[in-house]
C-alpha cells in the first residue's frame, strides 16, 4: 500500500511544474522512507462527468466540489488536475492526464479534443471513458471516487439557439399569413417614404438634361442583406433608365457583385422591351481596393457629370467621398445604407436617406407587389412582437426585478 | 512652442474671423479655401510642434490594466486588422501594445486578417519589436502567424484549433516546432486577445466569434470612425477601447508614465494630437459660422 | 472655375510649364533624397530617394483633387486602381489557391507551391468545381450555368448569418435593452436624500436607462412601414428619428476626428518623411 502511494507520489510529481517540483524533490530525498508522508489533502467531492452540450462530440465536462482544504481546514490546496481511463479499475499507470494542474477554487473543466486519429488531442465519439480529479497540495495529493462510463456525443440539436428558432418560425408564420392576406386583394398600407418616391423623379431629371444614372451598390458582398436589397432597387432604376432611354453607369467594387448586377441589369432591360440598349460595359468592375475604388470613382464623377446618384448597399469610409464628390458636381443623390457609422455622411451630403431598414423595404415601395407587401406587414408585426417582449421584460424587472427573462436572452451560441 | 502657439492662434483666429466675415455678408465662400485652411492649421501645428497633455479615460486605463494585471508569461494575440489608411490612427496601439506586453514578459502571438495588414505587421515587428526587444526570441516570445484570407471564418476556426488553419507560421515554420505553441492549441489557451482595426472583420468580429463564443477577453484599438458602435460591448464583451488617435495619445501617455524604460518613447499619437485639437476647434468654428449663416439666409428668405 | 478648360484638346503652355516645374522638384528631391540616405549602399539610398519621392509626389496628386480634376490626380487615380487590381488579384490566388486549395488538393502541387500539404479532403473540390462553374459565365452559351454556385454562396451565407444576427445582434441587444429604470431603487425618501448628479449616482444611472428604452422603443416605432405615423404613434416615430439623428452626430463627431488624424499623418509624412523639416 506504502508502494503505491510512493508510486503515485513520483507519478504526480512527474507532471508538477518545475519550480514545485524543485522544492518537492528535496523534501522526498531527506524523508524518502523514514518519514510519515504529509497529510493528504480532502479529496474532491461529487464528481460528475457527463457529454459537453452542443458540441461536435468531441468534449467531456467534468465538474466537482472543492476539496474541503481548498478554501477552508488546511487551505493548502494548490490545485486540480483531471485524469482520464478506459476502465474503472484501470492501472495507475494507464490513467492519462486530461489537464494542467487547474487553479485552486475551478470547479469546472470541459475534456475535449479533436478528430484527428493520430493527432496528439484525438478524442473518440461514443466511447467509454472514466475520470477522476486529483486535488493537488504542494508536496502531496488525494484523488476522488472514480466516475463513468461516460460519452462523448454528437448533437444534432443546438439547445442553446431555441429561442431563435422559435422567432424565425413566428416570422415564418407571420409571413406566410400576411401574404395569403395580401393575395386575396386585401390593401395593405404603407407609409410613403420620400426617398423611394424621388427615385423616378431623379431618372427624369437624368433624362432631361441627358447625362447619365450612376448606381454605387457599395462595397457589401454579393450575400450581404443591404446589398440584395439594393439589387432589387438596381432591377427597378435599370428598368426605367431603359426606358427613358438614359446611360447608366454601374462601377463595382466585387466581382460577384458585378456578375449579379450584370444580370440584374440585363433582365431588366429584357423587360422594359429594350435589349438591345444594354450595353454590357456599363456595369463594370474597377477594384477590390476600397480607396482605389474610391478615386476611380470620384474621377468618373467628375468627367462623366451623373445627373443622378444612388448610393445603396453596405458603406464604409468611402460614403462621404463619394457623396460630397456627388453634392460638389450637383448630382441629385439618392443614398440608403445599414451602417450606422456611414449613415450621418449621406444624410448631410445627399437629398434622401434611406435609414437601415427603410433601404430593405425600398424593393417593395417600388414593386409594390401583394407578396412582398405582405413581407412587410410581417416584419412589422415581427417589430411590435420585439416591442411587446421589451415592454414586458422591463416590467417584469420594475415589478419584482424578475431575471429570467433576461437570462433566456443570455443563451450562449 | 509658446510662438508657434501665438502665430498659430492667430492664424486661426485671422482666417475664421474672415469666413465669418464673408458667410454674414451673405458671399459664398470657396471650398478651396476652407481645405485650404486646414491643411494650414494643421501643417502650423506640426511645424510648431504643438502639443496638449493627454490624461487616460476609464475606458483606455481598462485596457492598459488588463495587460498590467496579466500574470507573467500570459498569452496575449494581437491581431492587425487594418491597412495604410488607417496606419496612422491606429498603428501608434499597436506599437504601444506591443511594447507593454512584452516589457510585462507576456507571450505574443500576432496575426492578421486582411492582406494588407501583413506589410504594416511586418514593419512593427523590424521597427519596433527588433530593435527595442533584442531579448525577445522567435518562437518563444513571439511568434508571426501572418495573413490567412477567410475574414471571420478563421477566427471561427482558431477557436478550436490554431494547426486547422494555420500548419506554419508566416516564415513557413511548423507551428509544432515553435515552443510557444507547446500549449497552444486554440484561442481557447489564450489569455487575452488584442484586436486593432477599424473595418471588417475587425473588433466587432472578434468579440462575437471569439470573445463571446470562447470567453476570452478582448481589448479593441479602433479608428475613430467605428468607435461609437463599439462602446455599447464595453466593459461586459470588451474590457478597454482605445478610439482612435485619441485612445492611442492616451494610452502613450499612461505607457511613458508607468514605465521609466518608455520615458523617452516616440509618441507618434500625442504629438498628431496637437494638430489634431487645433483642426477640431476650426471644425467646430465652421460649424458655428455654417449655422449663423443658415440663419441668417433663411431670415433674409423670409423677408 | 479650372485654369486651362479651354484647352482640353492642346495643353497650353501654362500647362507645360507646370509638367516641368514638377519634374524638375521631382528630380531635386530625388537627389537630394538619394544624397542624403541613412543606408548602407548607394543603390538603396538611390531607390529609396526615388519611392519616398514618388509617395509624395502620389500623395500631393490625389490632394490637387481638391482644386480640381486634373492630369495629376488623374495619373494617380489610374496607378493606384490598376496596381490594387492587380494586387488583389495576386493576393487571391496565393492565398486563396495556393494557400487554401493546393494543401488539401493535390501532394504534387503542394511541392511545387512550397506550402506543407495537409490532407485530402473532397470539400475543396467541390470549391474549385464551383469557382470553375461561375467562371463559365465568359462563355455566352453556358452563361446560365453560374447562377448556380452564385446562388449556393448567397444562400448559405444568408442562412449562416441569419441565426449568428439573430442571436447576437437580435436577441442579446433585446436582452441588453432590460435595464431596470430606477437603479438601486429603495423608496422615494431614499432616491430624493441621496439626490446628486455624480455620474454613477442614482439619478443619472436611472435617466441613462430611460434614455436607452425609450430610445430603443421609438426609434423601432420609426421603421413600422405599415401604420401611418399620426397621434401618439407619430409622436413617438418623430422621437425616434430625433434619436437617431442625435446618433449620427455623435457618430459625424468621432468620424471627423479620425479623418483629422488621417491628414495629420500625410502631412506628418510630408514634412517628416520627404521633407525631413520636423
Amino acid at each position: 500500500m506504502r508502494k503505491l502511494a510512493l508510486i503515485c507520489v513520483v507519478m504526480v510529481l512527474a507532471f508538477l511544474p518545475p519550480p514545485l517540483l524543485g522544492e518537492v524533490d528535496s523534501a522526498l530525498l531527506q524523508d524518502s522512507v523514514t518519514v510519515d508522508l504529509p497529510e493528504p489533502p480532502a479529496p474532491p467531492g461529487n464528481v460528475t462527468a457527463t457529454d459537453n452540450p452542443n458540441d461536435n462530440g468531441r468534449a467531456i465536462r467534468v465538474t466537482w466540489e472543492l476539496s474541503a482544504d481548498d478554501t477552508t481546514g488546511m487551505k493548502n490546496v494548490i490545485g486540480y488536475r483531471i485524469n482520464r481511463a478506459e476502465a474503472r479499475d484501470a492501472a495507475d499507470s494507464l490513467w492519462t492526464e486530461a489537464s494542467d494542474i487547474l487553479p485552486s477554487g475551478t470547479t469546472e473543466f470541459i475534456h475535449s479534443g479533436d478528430g484527428e486519429e493520430d493527432g496528439p488531442d484525438y478524442f473518440a465519439k461514443n466511447y467509454d471513458f472514466y475520470y477522476r480529479v486529483h486535488a493537488l497540495t504542494a508536496d502531496t495529493f488525494s484523488v476522488s471516487a472514480v466516475v463513468g462510463p461516460v460519452q462523448a456525443k454528437d448533437n444534432w440539436y443546438n439547445t442553446g439557439v431555441t429561442f431563435v428558432l422559435l422567432f424565425v418560425a413566428l416570422f415564418i408564420i407571420l409571413t406566410v399569413t400576411f401574404v395569403r392576406i395580401a393575395r386575396k386583394g386585401k390593401e395593405l398600407y404603407i407609409r410613403p417614404l420620400a426617398g423611394i418616391e424621388a427615385v423616378d423623379e431623379a431618372i427624369g431629371r437624368a433624362t432631361e438634361m441627358g447625362k447619365p444614372t450612376l448606381y454605387i451598390l457599395g462595397l457589401g458582398s454579393a450575400a450581404d442583406i443591404a446589398t440584395i436589397a439594393s439589387f432589387a432597387i438596381l432591377s427597378r432604376v435599370a428598368k426605367k433608365v431603359a426606358e427613358y432611354q438614359t446611360p447608366l453607369l454601374v462601377p463595382c467594387y466585387e466581382p460577384f457583385v458585378m456578375t449579379v448586377a450584370q444580370d440584374t441589369v440585363r433582365a431588366a432591360y429584357m423587360d422594359a422591351g429594350r435589349p438591345d440598349d444594354y450595353d454590357e460595359d456599363s456595369v463594370y468592375f474597377v477594384t477590390s481596393s476600397q480607396f482605389a475604388y474610391v478615386a476611380g470613382v470620384m474621377g468618373t464623377m467628375i468627367r462623366e457629370k451623373p445627373a443622378t446618384n444612388f448610393y445603396l448597399g453596405m458603406f464604409h469610409a468611402e460614403s462621404l467621398l463619394l457623396a460630397e464628390t456627388g453634392a460638389m458636381i450637383g448630382s441629385i443623390q439618392i443614398a440608403g445604407t445599414d451602417q450606422i457609422a456611414q449613415l450621418p455622411f449621406f444624410v448631410v451630403a445627399c437629398d434622401y436617406t434611406l435609414i437601415g431598414e427603410e433601404l430593405y423595404a425600398a424593393s417593395v415601395y417600388l414593386s409594390r407587389e401583394p407578396v412582398l407587401l405582405g413581407t412587410i406587414k410581417a416584419q412589422d408585426w415581427a417589430k411590435a412582437v420585439v416591442v411587446g417582449t421589451i415592454l414586458a421584460g422591463l416590467l417584469a424587472r420594475l415589478l419584482v426585478d424578475l431575471d429570467f427573462i433576461k437570462t433566456v436572452f443570455e443563451v450562449s451560441v | 512652442m509658446s510662438v508657434g502657439l501665438i502665430t498659430s492662434v492667430v492664424f486661426i483666429g485671422g482666417g475664421v474671423l474672415w469666413i465669418l466675415v464673408q458667410s454674414v455678408k451673405g458671399r459664398d465662400v470657396d471650398r478651396r479655401w476652407i481645405f485650404l485652411f486646414i491643411g494650414s492649421t494643421v501643417a502650423l501645428a506640426l511645424l510648431f510642434h504643438i502639443r496638449f497633455g493627454e490624461k487616460a479615460t476609464p475606458i483606455v486605463k481598462a485596457a492598459f490594466n488588463q495587460i498590467e494585471n496579466l500574470p507573467e508569461g500570459a498569452s496575449v494575440l494581437i491581431a492587425f486588422d487594418y491597412d495604410p489608411a488607417m496606419e496612422p490612427e491606429v498603428g501608434p496601439m499597436a506599437d504601444c501594445f506591443i511594447r507593454h506586453t512584452l516589457a510585462r514578459k507576456h507571450k505574443l502571438f500576432l496575426m492578421t486578417l486582411w492582406a494588407t495588414g501583413q506589410a504594416l505587421m511586418t514593419n512593427t515587428v523590424e521597427d519596433v519589436l527588433k530593435p527595442e526587444f533584442p531579448e525577445a526570441e522567435y518562437g518563444t516570445d513571439y511568434v508571426n502567424l501572418g495573413y490567412k484570407v477567410g475574414g471571420f471564418g478563421v477566427i471561427n476556426v482558431v477557436l478550436s484549433d490554431f494547426r486547422a488553419m494555420y500548419p506554419t507560421d508566416a516564415h513557413g515554420t511548423l507551428l509544432d516546432s515553435l515552443p510557444m505553441f507547446n500549449k497552444v492549441r486554440s484561442l481557447r489557451d489564450i489569455d487575452l486577445i488584442i484586436s486593432i482595426g477599424g473595418g471588417t472583420p475587425g473588433v466587432k468580429e472578434w468579440v462575437l466569434f471569439a470573445g463571446n463564443r470562447g470567453n476570452i477577453p478582448i481589448v479593441g484599438g479602433t479608428a475613430a470612425v467605428v468607435a461609437p458602435l463599439l462602446y455599447p460591448y464595453y466593459p461586459r464583451q470588451l474590457v478597454g477601447l482605445l478610439g482612435g488617435t485619441k485612445g492611442a495619445a492616451e494610452y502613450e501617455s499612461e505607457l511613458t508614465g508607468n514605465y521609466d524604460r518608455f520615458k523617452d518613447m516616440d509618441t507618434p499619437a500625442l504629438r498628431m494630437m496637437g494638430p489634431q485639437t487645433m483642426a477640431h476647434v476650426v471644425v467646430m468654428a465652421f460649424i458655428i459660422i455654417g449655422n449663423i449663416a443658415y440663419f441668417r439666409s433663411r431670415k433674409r428668405e423670409g423677408k | 472655375m479650372a485654369t486651362g478648360n479651354g484647352n482640353r484638346k492642346s495643353p497650353s503652355n501654362a500647362v507645360k510649364i507646370i509638367l516641368v516645374i514638377v519634374a524638375v522638384v521631382f528630380l531635386i528631391s530625388w537627389i537630394s533624397k538619394a544624397t542624403t540616405g541613412m543606408a548602407d549602399s548607394t543603390w538603396l539610398n538611390i531607390r529609396d530617394g526615388f519611392l519616398i519621392t514618388f509617395a509624395a509626389f502620389l500623395t500631393l496628386s490625389i490632394f490637387s483633387f481638391l482644386y480640381n480634376d486634373n492630369p495629376f490626380y488623374k495619373f494617380a487615380e489610374h496607378l493606384y486602381v490598376g496596381v490594387s487590381a492587380a494586387y488583389w488579384m495576386c493576393l487571391g490566388f496565393w492565398s486563396i489557391i495556393v494557400g487554401n486549395f493546393v494543401p488539401h488538393a493535390s501532394k504534387t502541387l503542394s511541392t511545387f507551391f512550397k506550402v506543407p500539404f495537409q490532407e485530402y479532403s473532397w470539400f475543396y473540390y467541390v470549391a474549385f468545381a464551383f469557382g470553375v462553374i461561375l467562371l463559365m459565365r465568359l462563355l455566352p452559351k453556358a452563361g446560365w450555368i453560374a447562377r448556380w454556385p452564385l446562388a449556393v454562396i448567397i444562400g448559405t451565407t444568408a442562412g449562416f448569418n441569419l441565426s449568428r444576427y439573430l442571436h447576437s445582434d437580435f436577441m442579446s441587444q433585446v436582452g441588453n435593452t432590460f435595464q431596470p429604470l430606477f437603479v438601486d431603487w429603495q423608496g422615494a425618501g431614499h432616491f430624493f436624500s441621496n439626490l446628486s448628479l455624480a455620474a454613477d449616482g442614482q439619478l443619472v444611472m436611472s435617466a441613462g436607462n430611460w434614455i436607452v428604452v425609450v430610445g430603443v422603443l421609438c426609434g423601432l416605432v420609426y421603421f413600422f412601414f405599415s401604420k401611418e405615423h399620426k397621434g401618439m404613434f407619430g409622436a413617438a416615430s418623430r422621437l425616434g428619428i430625433w434619436i437617431l439623428m442625435i446618433t449620427f452626430g455623435a457618430s459625424f463627431g468621432y468620424t471627423v476626428m479620425g479623418r483629422i488624424s488621417l491628414l495629420v499623418g500625410r502631412i506628418t509624412f510630408l514634412f517628416d518623411d520627404w521633407l525631413s523639416i520636423l
